[in-house]
């Protein structure tokens, strides 16, 4: 215990020197302040930069420079995570997925954001208006306490893409019906109302081999009905899993009710079982590298923009390369709709769902007048003017008065599955253990997804693993 | 003047001149000691690295003003060496020997903990187990298939033939690829869709065929795409040794109507037999050490996690420090059983022949 608070007073005393250090280099020239800022490289990010390149003009008055480092995805966990944990104190503001909340926050990285928040009315007034599900997973921890750590930066969700050009064809409609008694998903519309029985008739209908016909066109290479994320790489089948298990009624380890909660009895409960047996159901309509395990997010949406499937549920954030004819064979073929649901004995269909996107985060090293730069940009990127041109250019905004307005869906052809999207999703753990338990349940999905064993076991050996990792961790009693 | 530098007296402890580095040594202790437990670690820091130079300069200007130039020269390497490689290692012998992780405040020293963890622990030995079960396979397959393509390759290029020059070329290719390259390529060429391995098999058996989908097919990718890469190297190392064999040696041989079998124990094996070796010996190491392919083309799915692999996973994405250390140093200690065992049966049989 000594040596614990020894060395975390010497840290303390170790920050503190380094903010005196790095504050007063940046008093002497307080006319330019920099922030630098790690990212993931992707459209939502670029924009952000050429925005503030463009617009950006600080309140202040100062030159702000806003320094960043685009890092792809793969590499992106290890390499925040590594100048973090090095002390470099490199970054000012951080893209973070919202599970490493806790990590990081427990580490001493992440700076609570309550007293900026509560300082600025502002401020306090837009984190109002954002929609409680984005507020939630993007800041706070414990997961859905008051404790705010992050303001969104691009907020995601799961959405169906579709092929208009396959699934409106008359023909294939036709045949559908004889087949299923019902109508084969073709508008937006139809694809919101779409449960995951009719998206697996999807996949069963348009399974087709070489030179078979498809909508009237004979096929040079195997077609495929749907594609949804199966991958064993970080979290990519997690996100798919997670919303089956809970659209069943089952669970996973509830961080809201640590200590009590349990993971056995949960996360291997009946209904998790039933949930994740609905998924593995699906994967023998999918395109054949799902039996590797290696079916990740960018390899369905490659196979999707290939036109090598009918349909792909996937991550809005990248639905931006779909649309481009460079990178798409489909650009022009496109409709989108909402994840499809679990339709209940009442007729509604449930629809909750991982959630994706990202927080930005301030570090604990940013200085008083970073700090005060970093809330000004905050506040412009949240501002209703900004949000509505990321829309426009390819964003989502989770700002209330931005996404409920009508011009909103008129943006991109993705859109118009947003606003109903929202009040479906819910996250995942946001404890330290984070990755140990990812990791861990990434691995035994895959043995699921490859055909290794059965649901059952598969959540049985998830439910012993959490169990004994968060009681030692002190997370279960 | 030689002769009077070389009988520079041994200063007292006390006396006040560049080369007392006894002197030196005593102040650096006790002013490091100070400013560790009265300043903050960011000053401090830089005040022991100071008198870590302090240190340093006396040395140098000792074996300045004794002439010893060798060790001045060689001074530089050994430092550089101690920065970069010693004084880490011993480091993280020294971490894994406490329970500490790189994103949380807090040490406490478990003595063998962590080594009793990873070898025995019902749920984190099973892993260790699994993967370097899965590391032995790999490295006997890899390295087997690149010996023996790579010697069969340096038996084809040591014979002179048209445009070999360029096939050479060719060849050398792969090895010089950076391996995310070579792994992103084989992804695709394996990949059941876009590849054209399965379009092949496809075409000819009718069947959907997918390579990655089981532990055979997925070792088999790993294997194949290894080999590829690294076969090249093991063939240039033979190749030196070939073409170094005496054309008379071959000639006299000739004469005495001696078996080309014959020919190839008695002549050509004996001068590459060491190169062969040290072709093993790399490959080995090389191999034990595998995580880069299995990351881009498996993600350790269909039970090929290797040791390394699952290393980086432990600790660089699930900050368990210490336990990396402890698996790292396991890794080392069979690493230098091994070569040591190489380095002892080459031994023998050099002496035995």
């Amino acid at each position: 215990m000594t040596a614990m608070t020894k060395v975390k007073g010497l840290a303390t005393a170790a920050s503190f020197a380094a903010t005196l250090l790095v504050g007063g280099v940046t008093y002497a020239s307080a006319e330019e302040v920099t922030l630098t800022m790690a990212v993931p490289d992707w459209p939502p990010t670029r924009i952000m930069k050429k925005f503030f390149d463009e617009q950006y003009k600080p309140k202040s008055g100062n030159t702000v420079k806003l320094d960043v480092d685009f890092i792809p995805w793969p590499d992106f966990y290890t390499r925040v995570n590594a100048s973090l944990t090095s002390g470099e104190k490199k970054y000012n503001f951080i893209v973070s997925d919202s599970q490493w909340l806790g990590a990081f926050v427990e580490g001493g990285y992440f700076r609570k954001i309550n007293d900026l928040i509560d300082a600025d009315p502002e401020l306090k007034a837009t984190m109002e208006s954002m929609h409680p599900a984005v507020l939630n997973a993007y800041s706070t921890y414990p997961n859905s306490t008051p404790n705010y750590y992050g303001f969104p930066q691009f907020p995601d969700v799961l959405v169906t893409y579709g092929r208009k050009d396959v699934l409106c064809n008359a023909d294939e409609q036709a045949a559908f019906k004889a087949k299923y008694n019902e109508k084969l998903p073709c508008t937006g519309e139809e694809i919101d109302a779409m449960d995951w029985n009719t998206f697996e008739h999807v996949g069963e209908f348009f399974q087709r081999k070489k030179g078979d016909k498809l909508a009237g066109q004979v096929l040079d290479d195997d077609f495929y009905g749907i594609a949804y994320q199966a991958g064993k790489g970080y979290d990519f089948s997690t996100s798919s899993v997670h919303s089956f298990v809970w659209q069943h009624g089952g669970g996973i380890w509830d961080e809201t009710k640590a200590p009590t909660g349990h993971a056995e009895g949960v996360v291997n409960s009946p209904k998790s079982i039933e949930g994740m047996e609905h998924f593995l159901k699906l994967l023998k309509y999918m395109p054949p590298v799902v039996k590797t395990g290696t079916m990740d997010i960018f390899v369905s949406d490659q196979l999707f923009r290939e036109g090598k499937v009918a349909m792909n549920i996937d991550w809005i954030g990248l639905a931006e390369a779909s649309l481009d004819p460079k990178t798409s064979k489909v650009a022009d073929k496109l409709v989108f709709g909402l994840a499809p649901g679990l339709r209940g004995p009442d007729g509604k269909v449930n629809r909750t769902s991982q959630i994706g996107g990202q927080p930005f985060v301030l570090t604990t090293w940013t200085t008083p007048e970073q700090i005060k730069e970093a809330v000004g940009f905050v506040k412009w990127w949240l501002s209703p003017d900004i949000q509505n041109q990321f829309a426009a250019g390819g964003g989502q905004s989770a700002i209330k008065s931005v996404y409920s307005d009508p011009k909103y869906v008129t943006y991109r052809p993705w859109d118009r599955a947003w606003a109903n999207s929202l009040d479906w999703q819910k996250d995942m753990w946001h404890v330290p253990q984070f990755f140990e338990l990812l990791t861990q349940q990434q691995d035994q999905y895959d043995l699921a997804i490859t055909g290794k064993q059965d649901a059952k076991t598969t959540l049985d050996n998830i439910a012993k693993f959490q169990e004994d990792l968060l009681k030692n961790a002190g997370l279960i009693q | 003047m030689t002769a009077v530098s070389s009988t520079l007296l041994t200063p007292r402890l006390t006396t006040v001149v560049a080369h007392n580095w006894k002197l030196a040594i005593a102040v650096a202790v006790v002013v490091s000691a100070i400013s560790m437990a009265g300043l903050p670690a960011a000053v401090s820091f830089w005040v022991v690295g100071a008198t870590a130079a302090l240190v340093a300069a006396a040395f140098t200007v000792n074996a300045y003003r004794r002439h010893y130039f060798g060790a001045l020269l060689v001074a530089p390497a050994i430092a550089v060496l101690f920065v970069m490689n010693i004084f880490p290692l011993l480091w993280s012998l020294g971490l894994s020997f406490f329970a500490y992780q790189a994103n949380q405040q807090t040490i406490r020293f478990v003595g063998l903990g962590n080594y009793t963890r990873i070898l025995t622990n019902d749920l984190a030995a099973h892993a260790t187990w699994g993967a370097l079960i899965n590391t032995a396979m790999f490295v006997v397959f890899t390295v087997s298939a690149q010996m023996i393509v790579g010697f069969l390759l340096a038996i084809l290029f040591a014979k002179q033939f048209p445009l070999r020059k360029y096939l050479l070329i060719l060849v050398l290719t792969p090895m010089m690829l950076s391996v995310v390259a070579s792994g992103v390529f084989f992804t695709y060429y394996y990949d059941p869709t876009f590849g054209i391995l399965s379009y092949v098999i496809n075409s000819i058996s009718g069947n959907q065929f997918i390579l990655m989908s089981n532990k055979v097919g997925a070792v088999a990718g790993i294997v194949f795409a290894d080999a590829w890469m690294w076969s090249p190297f093991v063939m240039l190392l033979v190749l030196a040794g070939l073409v170094s064999v005496p054309k008379y040696l071959y000639e006299a041989a000739a004469i005495d109507r001696i078996s080309s079998w014959r020919q190839f124990w008695m002549i050509t094996f004996p001068y590459i037999r060491g190169l062969l070796m040290l072709a093993l010996l790399f490959r080995t190491i090389e191999a034990f050490k595998l995580a880069d392919l299995v990351i881009l083309l498996t993600k350790g799915g269909n039970d090929t996690l290797t040791i390394s692999y699952h290393l980086i996973r432990i600790a660089n994405e699930q900050n368990k420090t210490s336990e990396g250390a402890a698996i790292s140093y396991l890794m080392l200690f069979m690493v230098i059983v091994l070569t040591n065992l190489y380095l002892y049966l080459a031994n023998r049989r050099t002496q035995g022949a």
